[in-house]
């Protein structure tokens, strides 16, 4: 009968998170990379395009526990939960409050999000991304929403409906910060992504990739999971790998060693994933051979700070509160960062406010510094051997990281994380050659699987992020015969050795700039600085 | 005759004590407790960000003069919206005349071609109509708020220019009479004593006028906004010198 089939009739019995459960559930999405022509095309309008990529909630009782999240959904007293929560990140985030006001819909940034570039779907518009949030905005915390209502504002009454849309739309955002490089206002859209996923966690939506990771990162030291026993026979075996290949016997992966100079925190995958591992001994051999007495943690295990993904200021804070406890315990003099994007972000502009001032670290050096501030400072003075033949197969290109690329100041000047990571290149690679001009630098793309989406479940996602930055790469191999695409990322360097031989390309074509360096350094033979 | 003066002298003078109190009101509520009190826990600049304050203000000159930003993407956006912001300024310069005894032989001059400043702003604001309209993207985006303040604008550009011809054309001292009476802090007073300012008897100029107060009142509620706040955008004004100097998060002090 058809009263029966009517909605109100199915809907009014059953629970919130029944409800969005229903919305919500995780579906595996075959996905399809496109024919690649190194041509970047703007994509015309294909609603829904995206809508059914759900990825997976995090539903680990302890875990929702120990991160002070809902546990077991959905709460059945969401939407006071949500505006509450709405309310609370617009009293402390001005950036948040400010662009959810004074956006015109100018549309500048409509054609700027890689997603968008790769699905069509009119809400990966970075702008309609914001709306979403914005809608709600205008209905619930401006005089005229609260006076007049939805209608008159062009905003949304609160329904799971809408909690499944964000969850939807706001997981596929990394945050990259591209679009607000072209925005009259400088609108972040990060920013806003960030409180929405906040948001979400406050009333039970809690993505599993990257909550259980801050949870790992908080609880146990690093993204992993490892326990300190696990680190230190990872390391060992890397120190072993070292002095086998190289020959040296002396060459170290120090482990807590105090008094050294340098604490050394990288993110843990650099320990055993490739191609990460290279740029580890990469690293290795820069120090070796500066003669530079350094060393890792196990206490702080983990460089990378998921934390920085959400709106939630004490997760990322506790996970960086890991990095300065190990440095004050092993009483070194300087922190060197090995290479990740977010992770430079957390260091280079959030530590200081979060844990500074660091004035217990030697003022002559930045604090914290980069890796490749640290090698390209070497090189400059002469203080690596260098033999650039051991590059010789390459014509290398770098992708640069979004984070470092619109995260923050390197080297002391504006555009030193442009600039610092070339130079390192360029030192130790005879062939380099930049991608189009508007896929590097300030307007680089994001890899596509950046700040929490790097999940098997967001393949989807992945894949079609992906795409601007695998035509320019297409590009440059076809006009320049260039065959090594250099990171400095450790999420990049994860999902780009899926996406190369996804797109037709060889694995072997990525890895880390230190990578390169490793295998330049001419090892031993020290002929003073 | 003089009692419906009376009651458009009346209606009129209200209407532009209110709106200014509201858009003064609405504004500086905004700006102040909305956008500076409330605090930005981190650095988050946005590159390219110079690392020094006179960077910063020289980048955040580029933006607000030359569109900065914004010249990074869509070309045809930037140049009319460049144009329209840039002759919307200039006649506003323009009216100052109507406020300033003597008028200052720069906008005297401007008063010359305002007329044709004014098309050009017409102009404008067709080619951004348009492309709301026909642009695949920006259609999906815009709302009827976007609509109402462009067709907004083009009512008063439109009025304005009819007000210089016959036979709309008002008399000009009048005006200026008109603005040098609402000026004067006691006219106000005087609203409550039922002795109104004096408005030129111009039916459009009373449209012109009108549409301006609903412009000024809508204002503060709206995303006009952008105006003031683009400077307190956080990935514009700070200085991307975050090692350097350490940035204190007023909500965690530490
Ligand atoms: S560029 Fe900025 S102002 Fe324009 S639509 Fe995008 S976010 Fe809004
Ligand atoms: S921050 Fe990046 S991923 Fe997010 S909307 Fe902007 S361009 Fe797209
Ligand atoms: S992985 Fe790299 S490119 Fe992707 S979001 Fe992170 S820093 Fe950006």
């Amino acid at each position: 009968m058809a009263e029966e089939n009517a909605p109100h009739h199915t809907g009014a019995d059953r629970t919130p998170n029944e409800v969005i459960q229903e919305y919500i559930k995780y579906e595996k999405i075959k996905y399809y990379p496109v024919e690649l022509t190194g041509e970047i095309k703007v994509p015309k309008l294909t609603p829904n395009s995206m809508i059914m990529v759900k990825p997976q909630l995090l539903t680990g009782k302890e875990a929702l526990e120990r991160l002070g999240y809902p546990v077991g959904g959905l709460r059945p007293d969401w939407k006071e939960v949500f505006l509450a929560k709405m309310g609370e990140i617009l009293k402390k985030y001005r950036s948040v409050k400010l662009f959810l006001d004074i956006c015109v819909r100018c549309g500048a940034c409509t054609d700027k999000c890689h997603y968008y570039l790769g699905t069509g779907d009119p809400i990966n518009m970075p702008v309609a991304r914001q709306e979403l949030m914005r809608r709600v905005y205008r209905r619930y915390f401006t005089v005229p929403g609260r006076l007049f209502g939805s209608k008159f504002v062009n905003g949304e009454d609160l329904s799971e409906e809408l909690l499944a849309i964000w969850y939807t739309y706001f997981y596929q955002c990394s945050e990259c910060r591209r679009c607000s490089v072209f925005c009259p206002y400088g609108i972040d859209t990060a920013e806003i992504t960030m409180a929405a996923r906040e948001i979400l966690n406050s009333v039970g939506i809690v993505q599993k990739y990257m909550h259980e990771i801050i949870d790992k990162a908080q609880n146990i030291g690093n993204n992993l999971g490892m326990q300190q026993n696990a680190i230190v026979n990872a390391l060992e075996f890397v120190q072993d790998e070292l002095i086998e290949t190289t020959g040296i016997e002396d060459i170290r992966i120090p482990i807590d060693e105090e008094g050294a100079d340098v604490l050394f925190v990288t993110p843990s995958a650099d320990f055993f994933a490739s191609p990460h591992i290279e740029s580890l001994y990469g690293y290795a051999k820069v120090f070796h051979q500066a003669g530079i007495s350094w060393t890792m943690s196990t206490h702080a295990s983990e460089g990378g700070n998921f934390g920085m993904f959400v709106h939630n200021y004490q997760h990322m804070k506790k996970i960086n509160k890991r990095i300065w406890e190990a440095a004050r315990a092993l009483k070194v003099k300087r922190v060197i960062g090995g290479e990740c994007g977010h992770m430079w972000r957390v260091l280079s502009s959030f530590s200081n406010t979060m844990f500074g001032p660091f004035d217990y670290l030697d003022p002559k050096y930045p604090r914290p510094q980069h890796i490749c501030e640290l090698t390209l400072d070497l090189l400059k003075r002469g203080a690596l051997k260098i033999d650039k033949s051991a590059n010789e197969e390459f014509t290398v290109t770098i992708h640069d990281s979004c984070q470092v690329a619109r995260g923050m100041e390197m080297g002391g000047t504006e555009f030193g994380q442009f600039e610092i990571p070339r130079g390192v290149i360029k030192g130790v690679c005879e062939k380099f050659v930049d991608m189009p001009e508007n896929t590097i630098k300030e307007r680089t793309f994001c890899c596509g699987a950046g700040q929490g989406l790097l999940g098997d479940d967001m393949l989807a996602t992945r894949v079609k992020g992906a795409m601007p930055r695998m035509q320019a790469y297409h590009y440059v191999k076809r006009e320049n015969g260039v065959n090594f695409l250099a990171l400095i990322c450790a999420i990049c360097k994860a999902q780009m050795s899926k996406m190369l031989p996804t797109y037709g390309f060889d694995m072997e074509e990525v890895g880390g700039v230190h990578q390169l360096v490793g295998r330049a350094i001419i090892l031993g033979a020290k002929e003073g600085i | 005759m003089g009692g419906i003066k009376f009651i458009v002298d009346m209606g009129l003078s209200s209407l532009v004590y209110a709106a200014i109190f509201i858009f003064a009101a609405g504004v500086f509520y905004k700006v102040y407790f909305e956008y500076y009190k409330t605090p930005q826990p981190l650095k988050i600049p946005q590159t390219p960000q110079p690392t020094d304050s006179f960077g910063v203000l020289l980048r955040m000159a580029g933006d607000v003069l030359f569109f900065r930003s914004l010249a990074k993407g869509t070309r045809l956006l930037f140049a009319a919206g460049w144009v329209f912001h840039f002759t919307f300024l200039l006649l506003l310069i323009r009216h100052l005349r109507y406020f300033i005894y003597p008028v200052p032989g720069v906008i005297a001059a401007l008063g010359n071609a305002s007329v044709f400043i004014g098309i050009v702003m017409l102009l404008a604001m067709v080619v951004l109509v348009v492309r709301r309209f026909l642009e695949e993207r920006v259609q999906y985006v815009t709302l009827v708020a976007d609509y109402f303040v462009l067709f907004l604008i083009i009512a008063i550009v439109c009025t304005g220019i009819m007000l210089r011809y016959e036979p709309f054309r008002p008399d000009v001292t009048s005006v200026k009479a008109f603005t040098m009476e609402l000026l004067n802090p006691l006219t106000p007073l005087k609203l409550i004593t039922m002795e109104p300012a004096h408005a030129p008897s111009c039916l459009l100029f009373a449209v012109h006028l009108g549409l301006v107060c609903l412009l000024l009142i809508y204002f503060p509620f709206s995303k006009l906004m952008h105006s003031v706040g683009y400077f307190f955008s956080p990935t514009r004004n700070m200085v991307n010198n975050p090692r350097s100097v350490r940035y204190i998060n007023p909500w965690d002090k530490g």
